[in-house]
Formats: structure tokens, sequence, C-alpha cells
């Protein structure tokens, strides 16, 4: 008996204890089917939506880029169609199937393959294309294009590659493009306010300036990007693609660059290193902007082999610098006008000034000799002999009298140690020593010695070839000047340099010692006078690199290439209207007349002679 | 009569629990080939556990309730053995080692576990008296523990949580006194920031956490929960329609064919095919509450009942975590998730149910 009533008893806290779990999921239960009831029913729309914009994709259509001309309406720059095989991972069941059926009639690189086979999961599982290789050939074209009815899940789509029309001669003026980085691509989101679950029609395609114009003037070539609406059935196939909007080809740019004096600058170089830069004086324009040696723009803009890539960047000639400027020369001998101007105004000295000069300067604090150029010296010189046959002790002399903080004033009026150009990539605009430059720097005070150096462009001032070639169109100008642009048409302020005493006689009498340089049967750059049928003012300069106190030591120096001087020359003609002005430096030339001479002559025949 | 007579031996069935289950693993196969985007080979291989998987329930529904009383133990060995056997023999599989390969097929013989942990302790408890005593409540809870480490050692935090909860479901349906869960349940609640920290691997807290506030990382744990919930809501009333799911093919729901398959159902057949389904089971756990209520001895009753909530924990479970409600833990959908394991333990899990239920006793004229 006791049996039965345990089994009773047992039975019954069996059945009560089931009956509470059975509860309790029945509870659960109900909160489970409220919730499913909120997403499918109360918040339906909400959902709906979501799913619908998970499988929409907006694809934003990247402009055609605008044309990059000359001065002249020459196509520096254009775009041109070209055709790449694009996958479609998604539709797409064994990649390694897919390549080898492909590799059957189509040669695919190694390195086009690993990239497709690395992209490949992310691409299928977000249902992106994928471009598998770049730019084919006609041939290779039309072999994919008889067997596309196999191809299901890859095309062949149109694009535009960046063509340079002059690659090796405008590498560093107009620079090229390039495929954006993650942190540019974040700022092209933001700045276009794109939507970023973007793609890109196809990827690769995406391109923006990266270095010279195509950079300052991304915003006008761009253009606007246009949008188009994708939507797909749960198989993934484009039910449609509706235009949302339309892409805005970029806008032309027109530039002041010459592609004449370009071409007469290249072949003129002939890969020296140096650079090369002439300014239009009717409004300050760069119509020469050109450093040496190049490197060739569509490779790097279309895709260049990482071994080619590297040769050019490790290489000893540096072609990526861009030596006009951002190369820092000491201006030499062509500093002298500048030093001249500010003697007259300071009243130091005139045009009927002179002293005897016997081959060098003393110092008179310690006695230190500062040499010149010419053994013996130049005798009786004044001011029109000294710029004519550049001579040292004259401006020794005049420099030795200077105060520091006054000529460093001048100097930057003239344009040194200061920006020279509005639209340019990337200018150094260097600096103009002061004391407490020095001070900083050196941790040595400013000596006399200091001062004298400079009045021959020597010792801590250094200038950038723009710049030269500023200073150059400001004394052509008569102190008249604008900044310097890339850019055709730019509207500028002109602006002018103050003087007291210096006087349109004193720039006439200039422009006569500067043209004495070439014409005169003494001048530095005599040699110059049969190159071209009209006149030039010049003034020639020959950096020093390493200063010796002897000729034998000079001499020695010269054996090293990279220790001998560099040659400089700046010019402006034809006198007695000048038109342009420009200025080259051409590293270790050695002499400013016979080796930077010519090249500014053949410029300048180009531009004037055209 | 539970029985067919055929004057030379009888067929044991239950006719509301073969048809129902039948239904369901038939309407499984129809939704698995959706979720795996039309793929024959998953359906022709699940269709296969199936077949033979009822199969198997019907045959495992003919021995007398008495077999797996005496072999109680002997099954959990077997089981344990196997989970021994994968986790030192078996292919390592993302890190874990939960499988036995057996060439064509790989099966997980931790699944066997909570069919036979559930047996074994009801024939433990068969004969122990009311309220049942601290010293077999705490051998029965030590052995649920071991069974639950070695699962999870594997690791399987899914399957080994099932395991826990159906041996405590026998423990608790036996006559656990309510003192000693009211103490258990105190200390669990405040050992709970313990075992957070020291049981819990970062991704699994991650997992938890992130089911309080999605926004704490939308890529990461909760994307999954996030289209999920996408793919369950935009189903609506009626669905998308069969194979029309744009969250379940477009790869935006992970796992479809497995733990997500619920989603993918709620997706394409909406409020209405949901209803149905769930009101399959409903009719499935009501059947097993009557048959463990009218169960012929105590073994039977807690067996039934023991197993039936296993069935019941491993359903809510899945969709508690499709839905958004529970944190994410490998769990399937019990009779439609694709995988023979779970599939074959569940009908294991009915032919035992079904045995129990359709022989009665003799009772002596």
């Amino acid at each position: 008996m006791t049996e039965i009533n345990e089994t009773y008893k047992e039975k019954i806290s069996f059945n009560k204890r089931l009956i509470f779990l059975y509860v309790a999921f029945g509870i659960l239960g109900v909160a489970f089917y409220y919730q499913i009831f909120n997403l499918q029913i109360s918040n339906y729309s909400e959902y709906e939506i979501a799913a619908e914009n998970n499988k929409n994709e907006e694809i934003s259509v990247q402009p055609l880029r605008g044309i990059i001309f000359d001065r002249n309406g020459e196509i520096l720059v254009n775009n041109i169609p070209t055709f790449d095989l694009i996958t479609k991972p998604f539709f797409i069941d064994n990649p390694d199937d897919f390549l080898l059926k492909l590799s059957s009639f189509l040669e695919i690189d190694e390195e086009d393959k690993k990239v497709f086979l690395s992209e490949f999961e992310k691409a299928k599982t977000l249902n992106k294309e994928l471009t598998l290789k770049q730019s084919i050939s006609d041939e290779d074209k039309a072999k994919f294009l008889v067997r596309s009815h196999m191809f299901e899940n890859a095309y062949v789509g149109k694009r535009y590659l960046r063509n340079y029309l002059y690659p090796k001669i405008f590498s560093h003026s107009i620079g090229y493009v390039g495929k954006p980085n993650e942190d540019e691509l974040d700022e092209i989101y933001e700045k276009r306010s794109l939507n970023k679950k973007i793609n890109f029609t196809y990827t690769n395609q995406l391109i923006i300036g990266k270095t010279g114009l195509e950079f300052t003037y991304e915003d006008i070539l761009t253009g606007e990007f246009g949008n188009n609406l994708r939507e797909v059935d749960a198989r993934g196939r484009t039910l449609n693609e509706k235009i949302s909007s339309e892409p805005k080809v970029g806008n032309n740019l027109y530039t002041s660059l010459d592609l004449n004096s370009h071409k007469a600058a290249h072949k003129a170089f002939n890969n020296r290193k140096g650079a090369v830069v002439a300014i239009d004086i009717k409004d300050g324009s760069i119509v020469t902007l050109f450093s040496s040696p190049t490197f060739p723009t569509n490779q790097l803009a279309n895709g260049i082999l990482q071994k080619d890539f590297d040769e050019l960047l490790l290489s000893e000639e540096k072609p990526f610098f861009n030596r006009a400027l951002k190369g820092r020369y000491p201006p030499a001998s062509s500093i002298k006008p500048a030093i001249a101007m500010y003697g007259i105004e300071e009243g130091l000295i005139d045009w009927d000034f002179s002293i005897f000069d016997e081959g060098f300067f003393t110092l008179p604090e310690d006695g230190r000799i500062y040499r010149d150029w010419k053994e013996g010296g130049h005798g009786n010189t004044n001011l029109f002999k000294a710029i004519t046959q550049s001579s040292n002790t004259y401006f020794f002399d005049l420099a030795y009298r200077s105060d520091i903080n006054k000529l460093n004033k001048h100097l930057s009026s003239l344009g040194f140690g200061g920006k020279a150009c509005i639209d340019c990539f990337e200018e150094d605009k260097v600096f103009v020593p002061e004391p407490s430059w020095k001070m900083n720097k050196h941790n040595f005070g400013w000596f006399k010695g200091d001062t004298v150096n400079m009045g021959v462009g020597q010792g801590y001032l250094v200038s950038t070839p723009i710049q030269l070639a500023k200073y150059a169109y400001i004394m052509a100008n008569k102190g008249k000047f604008s900044d310097l642009s890339l850019k055709k048409d730019l509207v500028k302020s002109e602006k002018s340099i103050e003087f007291n005493k210096f006087s349109n006689d004193d720039w006439f009498k200039l422009h006569e010692s500067m043209v004495n340089v070439i014409e005169g049967n003494t001048g530095t750059a005599r040699r110059l006078r049969e190159r071209k049928n009209y006149i030039v003012a010049a003034k020639t300069g020959t950096a020093e690199l390493v200063s010796g106190d002897n000729r034998e030591q000079y001499s020695e120096t010269r054996l090293d290439d990279s220790l001998r001087d560099h040659a400089l020359i700046i010019a402006f003609g034809p006198m007695p209207n000048p038109r342009y002005a420009v200025s080259v430096v051409v590293e270790n030339g050695e002499s400013g007349g016979s080796v930077a001479g010519p090249v500014a002559i053949s410029v300048l025949n180009s531009l004037i002679q055209e | 009569m539970r029985y067919l007579d055929f004057k030379k031996f009888s067929i044991y069935y239950d006719p509301y629990l073969i048809i129902s289950i039948t239904l369901l693993s038939i309407l499984g196969l129809f939704f698995l080939y959706s979720a795996s985007d039309g793929n024959a080979s998953v359906l022709i291989k699940q269709s296969i556990f199936v077949f033979f998987g009822i199969i198997l329930m019907i045959v495992l529904s003919q021995p007398d309730p008495q077999i797996y009383y005496s072999y109680s133990g002997f099954f959990l060995l077997i089981s344990i053995i196997l989970v021994f056997i994968a986790i030192f023999f078996g292919p390592e599989i993302n890190g874990a080692n939960r499988w036995i390969s057996f060439g064509f097929v790989t099966l997980q013989p931790s699944e066997l576990c909570k069919i036979f942990l559930p047996i074994f302790i009801a024939s433990y408890l068969y004969g122990v008296k009311l309220p049942i005593n601290l010293k077999n409540t705490l051998l029965t809870i030590f052995l649920i523990f071991i069974v639950f480490l070695i699962v999870s050692s594997q690791p399987d935090l899914g399957t080994a949580i099932v395991i826990l909860l159906s041996g405590l479901y026998v423990l608790f349906l036996a006559g656990l006194s309510w003192t000693f869960i009211g103490s258990a349940l105190a200390i669990f609640v405040i050992s709970l920031p313990f075992l957070w920290n020291n049981f819990l691997e970062p991704f699994q807290r991650q997992r938890i956490a992130t089911l309080f506030n999605p926004d704490l990382d939308p890529f990461g744990s909760a994307w999954n929960i996030t289209q999920s919930k996408i793919a369950i809501g935009s189903g609506g009333i009626f669905g998308k329609g069969f194979g029309e799911g744009t969250q379940s093919h477009l790869n935006f729901l992970p796992e479809t064919e497995t733990d997500f398959i619920f989603a993918v159902i709620a997706e394409e057949f909406g409020l209405v095919g949901l209803t149905i389904l769930i009101g399959l089971y409903f009719f499935i756990f009501v059947r097993c509450f009557y048959l463990s209520i009218n169960a012929r001895d105590r073994f039977c009753r807690l067996v039934i009942g023991g197993l039936s909530l296993v069935f019941i924990s491993t359903l809510f479970i899945n969709i508690g975590m499709v839905i958004g409600l529970l944190p994410v833990v490998g769990m399937p959908l019990p009779l439609i998730s694709q995988g023979g394991s779970s599939l074959i333990s569940f009908y294991i899990a009915f032919g035992i149910i079904i045995s129990m239920a359709s022989h009665k006793k003799l009772v002596p004229r």
C-alpha cells in the first residue's frame, strides 16, 4: 500500500513540475511570437527598406577627366578608351576553374591571377565586380567576345586611360594621375558626399591627380560624379540599372605652358641635371617649367612595373625631384644686379663710383682674403664693368658696406625666400639667411664676412630656379610684377617694388649693363651672341660647391663630377622691350655663360622666333 | 491499442508523433532546398538522413522500455567514449574537435549525450524516494557537470548547454527539492560575475554584450543578428516566396542552411509560414506532454518529459538567437537545419519516446 501511495505522490509531483516547465516555455513562446510579430508586422516597412537598401547598390560613375591644353591650344593630356576584362565573382562557383577556362584562349599574367584570387571571396560576398585584366588587346577582346555566351560571369568593359601626349616633357609641371590610397579615398567620399557603399562601376577605375597641375586643379578637372542605381533579384542578377544622375564631364584646363619651349628645353638639357623656368613678362604666367631628368608619366598613371618604379625612385639622378621648384642653389653672380640695386637705393654707390680691383678683397676686421675669379683682378672697376665682367671684388666691397637686415629686406622684395608661384605643386620657398637664422641653425653669430659672401650670391644664400626666374622677370619689367602662375588668364593683381632713389634711369643703365654681358666684347656670356638674332640681357653665375683657397685645390675638385660648380644664368629679352624672362641652372655644369647660357637661349629662341 | 498485431509479431507506434515528425522533416527538406540556393547534393544528403532517420525511429520504437532501462549506463558510456574519440582522433574543423569521420559522413557524437544522459539519470532516479536526498542530488549533478565539461572542451558550447539542461530537467522532474533549487539559484546569481570573467571566451562575452546593445559592434558579431532581423522583418505576412529571399540568397544572412534557416523561412514564407511551422512544433509538444503524463511508470515519465524538453529547448534557443533575443550560439533548428547528427539524435529520441508511450505494462488479469 505504501508503494502505491509513494507512486501516486511521485506522479502528482511529476505532473506539477512538468506543467510548470511547459507553462514557462509557453510564456517564453508567447514572448518569442510577439517579437516575430513585431519584426514582421509592426516594423515591416522599416525592415523592408533595410532589405531593399541591402540588395540595391548605388554605383558612382566617374566623369571623364578634363583635357589639358598648352597656351596655344595644343592638347597636352587627353583620355583614350581602353578595354578591361571584368568578372562577376557572385556567379563564379570555382575561381580556379574559371581562370583555367579563360586561360585556354586568353593569356593572363600570374600577377593578375594572384590579385583576382586574393580579392575573389570578398567581391563574391559583396556581389561586386572585379577586374581581371586591364587594357586587353583588340585580339584578346575579339577572342573573348566570340566566346562571351560561355561567360555569363564576365564581360568586356570600357574605361578611359589618362594619356600624356608628351610624357617625358611635362613630367614635373603637369604631373600625373593615379589610384587613390585609403586616406585619399576617404577624402573623396567626404568631399563629394558619396555614399560609402558605392561601387565605382568596376574596381581600379577611380583616378585622382597625384602631382603637378593634375593635383592642383583636381577639382576643375574631375567634374561631377554620376549615380546609377542597380537593382538585383534574389539570385544576384541585375533587374535594371537606373541612372539617377548623369556624370558631368570635367572642365578642360588651359595652361600658360608652351609646348615648343618645353621641347627646346628637353632637347637642350639632354638629360643633364638641372631646371629651366621661363616667364611671360606680360602677366607673370609661367611658359616653361622644366626639370631634368624627367620620368615617364603614362607609365606612372596607367601602371608601371615595380622594378621600373624602384629604379626611378632609387636613381642617383633623382628624376622625381622637381628641381625647378625645389632645387636649392646658391644664386652666385646672378645676384649681383640685385646687390647693385640695393647699393644705388641706399646711396652706397652710383654708376660713377669705382674701385681698384686687384683680384681680392681683404676683410678689415681680420685680414681674411676674398678672391675674385680673375687672377690679378679687373683693375679700375665701376658698376657697369663690375656687372658685365662680373667683378667679385667690387661686390665684396659693396656688400661689406651694407646693412644685412636692410639687404635681406631688399632681397625678399625681389622674391627670394618667398613662394613665387600660386598654383605650383609643392614649391620650396627656401629662405633669406637672417643673423637670427644663423644663430639658431649653426649656434654662431653673424660675421661681417657672411654679408661679404652674400654680395656674390655665395655663403648661406640659396634660391630655387623659379625664384631666380621671378627675380629676372621683376628686373625685366622694371620692378612691376604679378605672382607667377600656370593656369592661363588667371586674374592677378599687379605689384611693384617701391624705390626712393633707384630711378628709371638706373633701370635703363642696369639693363644696358646686363645686355653687355652678352653683347659686349668683355661680357662673361659673349659667346652666346651668335646663337640668336635679337638682343638679350643676362647675368651669369657659377655656384661654387667647394671653395678652394688656391688654384691647385680647385683643379682637384673639378675631377669629381658631383662637386663641380653649378652653372647659372638669368636672362630676358628681346631688348629693349623684353617679353620673356628665363632662369637656367645646370647642376655641375661649371660655367654659367657657356653651359647654362645656351639652354636659356634655346628656350628664348623657341619663344621669340616662333 | 498502440500496436498492430500481425499474429506473429507486433509493430509499436504513435500515429500522431510519426505523422507530425515526418511532415516536419519533409517541410524541412523543402526549406533547406531554398536555403542552400537549390543545392541538389545538400538536399539528397539530407533526404537520405531523413529517410533512414525515420526508419531508425520506428525501429527504436519496438524494444520494450525495460531494455533502455537496463542498458542506459552502457549507452551513456558508449556516447562519452565516442566524444573522447572525436576529441583525440577526430578531424579538426574551425579549431574544434567535435566530429568523427566515417568517410562518406561525419557525425557529432556529443549529440548522443543529450539523449542518453537524461535516460541514464532517469534510470538512476527510478527507485529513489521523494524528496531526493542530498547525496543522490549531488551525485547526479556531478555526473551532469562531468559530461558538460567534456563536451564544452571540444569546444561546443551550444550542445554542452543542451546536455546540461537535459540532465537538470530529469533531475527537476524526478523531484529535486525546492530548498536545493532555491539555494543553487542563489549561489549561481552570486557567482555570475566570476563565471562571466573566467569561463566565457572573449568572443562569447562580446556576443552577449551586443545582444543588449547592437550598436556596440554593427559590423562584427551584431552584423549577423542585424541581418537576421532584416530578413525576418522584411518577410512580412506572406513572405517573399520560395527562393525569393534577397537577404538569404545575396549572402547577407550567415549560415542559412544551419543555424539561421529560421530566418530564411521567415523571409520567404512570412508570418503565415512561421505560424504553420510553429503550429507543427506545438502539436508535437502537446502530444509529448500527454504521453509523459500518461506514461506507464516513473522511468518512462521522466524519459519522455526530459527528451521532449531537450527538443523544446533546442528549438527555443535557436529561434531566440535568430530573432535577436538570445546570444549567438551554435544551435540547429530541430528536424530542419542541415546536418545529420542533430537530425539522427532527434529521431533516436522520438524512437525511444514512442517505445515508452506505446508499450503498456501488462497488468495480470
